[in-house]
């Protein structure tokens, strides 16, 4: 037996208000998570973007101051270098001196260059020749000078001039550079 | 009056008002914070950009330097690196000698800690000073950094002039080629 003029419809739980509110809340926290998502995903990206700068950056570094230690030697080659080829150009230039400072008069034996010092062997016709004209120059240069003379056959004198120098800066002082 | 709300309304409020809730909890606890981490990271990220650009030119302005200077001083660089070898001295120099022997090649002390040095003993003759003056010249284009040593000893021999003297030759130590 009916009581009711219409048929009955089915009640469900879900009704369409709640299928709105759903709807609407799905896109929302679709949408929210899809930007948490990407700014994840960007934030993993910029600390390996991190990493790989840092690292290259160590990179550098270090090739940076490996070069500086290579132009610093380098530097230090080249002023060796320069000290160096100096030195020979005064040597030459000491050696050309002395035997410009022999007069001609007098010849020389024998020579010895010295780091301190020069010894002269040779032969004078009179010992006023050797006075005037060699020993003169020799002083100037020298700081102690000691001359010896010995009689030749011929009349003439055979002589040793030993010279020495006490000052560092003279021409016949070897730089004491080495010795450091 | 009383109002009356039925169940479902009842039901679809307490939903609305649970995803409200964890839609502003969400978008307040988790993502604005993420947010800020990206802008940071995303500003961090270019600071180490730019100061990797920095890097990059110093390095480059470096390293054409270093090339420059590898450029200018690579006679010297060489030099330094060549080993001693008698033979080819006794051929590069016997043009400014009647003879050119050479003797006793010994190791000495390091020279500025990055130099090792040889001391190399001479014996020669030579027709007049010129050709030792020019032999200095000489060993200032050589192909290796030598300095010509005191003490020198010339000593006359009829028409010629025994000389001997000491040369140091310059390498680069060993443990500073290991640096490089």
């Amino acid at each position: 037996m009916s009581y009711s003029y219409i048929k009955p419809r089915k009640k469900s739980a879900i009704t369409v208000e709640l299928k709105f509110v759903f709807v609407f809340f799905g896109v929302t926290i679709f949408m929210l998570f899809s930007v948490y998502g990407f700014l994840s995903f960007k934030g993993y990206r910029f600390s390996k973007e991190s990493e790989r700068i840092i690292s290259k950056q160590k990179h550098l570094e270090n090739s940076i101051s490996k070069m500086k230690e290579q132009i610093a030697f380098i530097e230090k080659e080249s002023m060796v270098a320069e000290q160096i080829h100096t030195k020979n150009s005064v040597l030459k230039d000491s050696i050309s001196n002395l035997f410009d400072l022999i007069p001609q008069r007098i010849t020389l034996s024998e020579a010895k260059l010295l780091k301190n010092g020069l010894i002269l062997y040779g032969i004078t016709p009179t010992k006023d020749v050797y006075n005037f004209m060699l020993q003169a120059p020799l002083r100037s240069i020298f700081t102690k000078t000691y001359s010896s003379f010995y009689p030749e056959k011929n009349g003439w004198l055979r002589f040793v001039s030993t010279n020495y120098v006490e000052v560092e800066n003279d021409m016949f002082v070897e730089e004491n550079t080495d010795e450091n | 009056m009383k109002i009356k709300i039925s169940r479902p309304n009842i039901f679809l409020i307490a939903i609305s008002t649970f995803l409200l809730i964890f839609v502003v909890l969400f978008s307040f606890l988790v993502l604005i914070p993420k947010g800020k981490e990206y802008r940071v990271q995303r500003l961090d990220v270019k600071k180490l950009n730019s100061e990797l650009r920095q890097y990059q030119d110093y390095n480059d302005e470096i390293l054409s330097k270093l090339k420059e200077l590898q450029k200018k001083n690579r006679h010297t660089i060489t030099a330094f690196e060549n080993i001693f070898n008698p033979d080819r001295f006794e051929k590069q120099n016997k043009k400014y000698f009647l003879s050119l022997k050479l003797s006793k090649i010994q190791r000495t002390k390091k020279y500025e800690e990055s130099f090792d040095t040889y001391e190399v003993n001479t014996t020669s003759k030579i027709s007049s000073p010129e050709s030792f003056y020019n032999f200095l010249d000489s060993i200032n284009k050589s192909d290796w950094i030598i300095s010509v040593n005191f003490p020198i000893h010339f000593k006359r021999d009829k028409d010629v002039i025994s000389s001997s003297f000491t040369m140091k030759v310059y390498v680069v130590s060993k443990d500073t080629k290991k640096i490089k």
